[in-house]
């Protein structure tokens, strides 16, 4: 079997070698562009956290020893795992539902999902602002069914940052279980229950562990896509509950401290391409990916 | 049994009914910030206590939303032609090329695609400030295509990837020079590749925001750096407006890649 496939694509590759062309010369565009604006600026960066205000390591010292910066860290990465966590509780269920329910439902959930990811990232965290503020339709929804008597302060805080990060990540995770899903085969799940699964058993001895690849998948993603972002937590957290991105942004433009602004932008760098590569190394390329 | 949506039984409607919920949570957002474009109340009081087209009216005449909209559209317009372009040449050397290093190479091509995009911000922001190019139209189309060419280097090869090359060896055999088979052949067979990588590339320029608020200057500004500017002050309903003309917009993207697909499937 194999030996026959090999010869049969030696036999199809030998007469084409001579037209392949076996430069990178076209290639030569996109490398120029991605090393002046992309390798150079970045590396150059990071030099500066070692170099800036002095040689030496005084920036991550700093960085990592006061209690200030280390909350945000830790707020940045309890934010993070919060919000894949949720994402994964809804999106699983939902997943499960678009992969078998009939296709005419499930083109109008796809509608809405691809609607909501492509609705401009502003739009989305602009709604939620409106929505969550004290005067907003969620408190007063909440006040009168009577289950609370105040407004609750839901922006400005980490509540919000959640709430608005978990409906942006949701149609990342969903789409990937959809397909992973989609991709197990029924009679695997017809089997467990002719062998007297209950339906509870099926689920979590067969369906699940099945699922499992691309749960993780998905969730890494979103945990490393919330450690870096930007927009969200910043309008919807506030001053007072920095994130990491905006730890960044704030030394880079207000304080106008490169050097501490590097350093926290290495500290996330590393930590972003240390979590890819275990992603790489555990699923393989096929699901890297998203915006 | 749990794959088969008719035989879950009381399953099914828990299932069902996360699922409504979770499209609501989705949708209701959009809507609600259509309908309260429409509000007269300027405190977004919801339900509005009338209707008007008065945000709309505020939009369209302050000369600074219709500026940043053009400027959005042209910074994104020549993303979208220099990435196509620049990605089709690099998704022919990935495919057909056969040189060391390959992989290695891809890898750097999607790199962009998973940096935290605050990372190169910044970066690029203080690679610009010598170069003088800071609030430039130049400036955002460079830091654009970076973030846009994983995008379509991924849709380019998918298609490319997909298309039997000995079609364009046959016309080459048949006469045709190797540019002429390239262009008359090949482009019109990955034609698909090629419009998904121009719409992935105009909407990551034309929603892009954080790379644009250091772009961006007071005299250039984008269209999401002016609502993000905007916004930090207050949530004046002129804001409501002008995201539901950008959800208009996305929504007639979305139609017309419906449509162009359809047309390329018959």
């Amino acid at each position: 079997m194999s030996n026959a496939s090999s010869t049969s694509a030696l036999v199809v590759r030998a007469p084409r070698r001579n037209l392949l062309p076996k430069t990178l010369g076209p290639a030569m565009p996109a490398l120029i562009l991605l090393f002046l604006f992309f390798v150079l600026p970045v590396v150059s960066l990071l030099l500066r956290s070692v170099l800036e205000p002095e040689p030496g390591l005084s920036n991550y010292a700093t960085l990592l020893g006061s209690e200030t910066y280390l909350r945000i860290f830790l707020n940045t990465f309890l934010v993070s795992a919060l919000v894949t966590v949720l994402s994964l509780l809804i999106g699983f269920p939902v997943a499960w539902t678009l992969a078998i329910m009939p296709a005419h439902w499930s083109r109008i959930v796809f509608a809405i999902l691809l609607l909501s990811m492509w609705t401009n990232l502003l739009a989305r965290t602009y709604a939620w602002m409106v929505l969550l503020q004290r005067t907003g339709i969620v408190n007063k929804t909440l006040m009168n069914l009577g289950l609370i008597d105040q407004p609750l302060t839901l922006v400005n805080n980490l509540v919000g940052v959640t709430i608005g990060m978990v409906y942006i990540m949701l149609p990342f995770i969903i789409l990937p279980l959809y397909g992973v899903i989609r991709r197990i085969d029924p009679a695997i799940l017809q089997a467990a229950s002719l062998c007297g699964a209950t339906r509870w058993q099926s689920l979590w001895r067969v369906l699940v562990p099945l699922a499992a690849p691309g749960m993780a998948a998905g969730a890494l993603m979103v945990f490393v896509m919330s450690l870096g972002y930007f927009v969200t937590p910043a309008l919807l957290g506030g001053t007072s509950n920095m994130m990491l991105a905006e730890l960044i942004a704030q030394f880079v433009q207000s304080l106008v401290n490169w050097g501490m602004g590097s350093a926290a932008a290495f500290v996330l760098l590393v930590v972003t391409l240390a979590l890819y590569a275990l992603q790489l190394k555990l699923f393989g390329t096929s699901q890297m990916g998203g915006r | 049994m749990l794959l088969h949506f008719e035989r879950l039984g009381s399953w099914k409607w828990v299932l069902v009914g996360i699922t409504a919920l979770t499209t609501a949570f989705l949708l209701l957002p959009i809507l609600f910030i259509a309908a309260l474009s429409f509000g007269s109340s300027q405190w977004l009081i919801f339900p509005p206590p009338s209707w008007t087209l008065r945000w709309y009216r505020e939009f369209f005449a302050d000369p600074r939303w219709i500026e940043a909209a053009w400027t959005s559209f042209k910074i994104a317009a020549l993303v979208t032609v220099f990435s196509v372009g620049i990605g089709l040449c690099a998704s022919f050397a990935l495919v057909r090329g056969r040189f060391k290093g390959r992989e290695a190479l891809k890898a750097l091509f999607l790199t962009p695609m998973i940096l935290p995009v605050v990372v190169l911000a910044v970066a690029l922001y203080a690679f610009f400030l010598r170069l003088g190019l800071n609030g430039t139209v130049t400036g955002f189309v460079i830091a654009h295509l970076v973030v846009a060419l994983p995008f379509s280097i991924l849709a380019i090869t998918n298609a490319l990837e997909g298309f039997d090359k000995s079609i364009e060896d046959a016309a080459v055999l048949c006469g045709a020079s190797p540019l002429e088979a390239k262009f008359r052949v090949t482009l019109p067979a990955i034609g698909h590749g090629l419009f998904s990588a121009a719409i992935f590339s105009f909407l990551t320029s034309w929603d892009e925001v954080v790379l644009a608020i250091f772009m961006a200057s007071p005299t250039l500004q984008t269209l999401p750096v002016r609502i993000w500017t905007t916004l930090r002050q207050d949530l004046t309903p002129v804001i409501a407006s002008a995201s539901t003309l950008l959800v208009l917009f996305t929504i007639l993207l979305m139609m017309l890649v419906a449509l162009v697909r359809k047309g390329f499937k018959s």
